[in-house]
């Protein structure tokens, strides 16, 4: 009997736990406009249910899988690690690129530095920094 | 006391309407009009941009604009404009459908990144380790696998983002729009505004141009 209520209290405190992680993240998501972008996109402003299905479903899927050691056991399984990491980095690359626009930080450098005109090059020497530093934690730093 | 001979044309700018190239916007389009005689039908008809090739995709007509061409064809009208100050005219050679491939590389995307993002939060936080604690600290006993924790937690985060998008309750307990809607929409109102105000400075520079050609 006590063993039940136990259960049934840790529970309760996984679901709380849960609730404050779940509107915490999506919260964030949402300040980055980086929905309202992919919308813009597909051309989609409408349809916001298929953005929101997609993060729901996420968040509880891998995190289910991450505790309970769900594996897909995918064929082939360069294939789809492949399609995953490159999703998984458009995602990460599109958070970080929305994360300092969020902070204004490249229309601030290039009105303090006044390059303003050059504000396109700011951006690509950003994305082949990211790109490579990235290919040098992996291939190099964490080795 | 009417004037005889006068009225007054009230009209409403539209935010944004949508035509085919080559075609032309007449007021009607343009503009919700009011007015009381029956010149009500032949105004709408008048005629007052006519898309060409070298305009590009887009094009703002200005209120200015408008009250020119409606007072050169009736100038006897007396024109009361609410609402915007300019139209924005969006060409595009077929009506514009949302992109299914695009709308499902998203949804993948939004999938995959959500729970990378999910599992980041989780091994950044040692989640794992502390759901093994709390439950110790509850039941006393420690368990590898703390299911009676981390299946509600899981379903808890699900949970709160539903309750979040304001889908669960939405027609029970308020019709407030969500907060992704909300945003969405402040995306798009500030893409208007700054495709309206790059057109104006761009007829601007063009009309600039000319005036010094002509001089």
């Amino acid at each position: 009997m006590t063993e039940l209520l136990l259960g049934m209290f840790v529970a309760l405190l996984g679901l709380g736990g849960g609730l404050a992680v779940g509107s915490g993240m999506v919260a964030l998501l949402v300040v980055f406009d980086l929905i309202p972008r992919l919308a813009q996109l597909a051309n989609a402003y409408q349809k916001s249910v298929w953005f929101e299905s997609a993060l729901v479903a996420g968040s509880v899927y891998w995190s289910l899988a991450d505790f309970l050691d769900w594996s897909l056991r995918l064929p082939l399984h360069a294939l789809p690690l492949a399609g995953m990491g490159l999703l998984d980095g458009i995602f990460i690359g599109m958070l970080a690129a929305a994360l300092t626009e969020v902070m204004n930080v490249l229309p601030i450098l290039a009105k303090r530095l006044q390059l303003g005109t050059f504000i396109q090059a700011l951006v690509m020497s950003m994305v082949l920094g990211k790109v490579l530093g990235s290919l040098f934690d992996w291939l190099v730093y964490q080795w | 006391m009417e004037a005889v001979g006068s009225s007054t044309l009230y009209l409403r700018l539209r935010k944004r309407i949508t035509i085919r190239p080559g075609e032309a916007v007449t007021l009607g389009q343009a503009a919700r009009l009011l007015l009381h005689t029956p010149l009500a039908q032949t105004l709408g008809k008048l005629e007052l941009y006519r898309h060409r090739p070298e305009d590009g995709n887009r094009y703002v007509i200005d209120i200015l604009h408008i009250i020119q061409t409606i007072r050169e064809a009736y100038p006897e009208l007396t024109i009361e404009p609410y609402g915007d100050p300019q139209v924005l005219v969006m060409i595009s050679p077929k009506p514009r459908k949302p992109r299914k491939v695009v709308l499902i590389f998203a949804w993948l995307l939004l999938f995959f990144g959500a729970g990378l993002a999910i599992m980041n939060f989780h091994a950044d936080v040692s989640m794992k380790e502390v759901h093994q604690r709390i439950s110790e600290l509850v039941t006393g006993k420690r368990q590898e696998h703390p299911l009676w924790f981390q299946i509600p937690y899981s379903l808890g985060i699900g949970l709160g983002m539903v309750l979040f998008f304001n889908h669960l309750f939405r027609k029970r307990l308020n019709d407030e729009p969500n907060p992704l809607e909300l945003e969405m929409y402040m995306y798009q109102e500030n893409v208007n505004t700054y495709v309206i105000a790059e057109e104006m400075g761009k007829k601007q520079r063009i009309e600039k141009q000319q005036r010094q050609a002509d001089d």
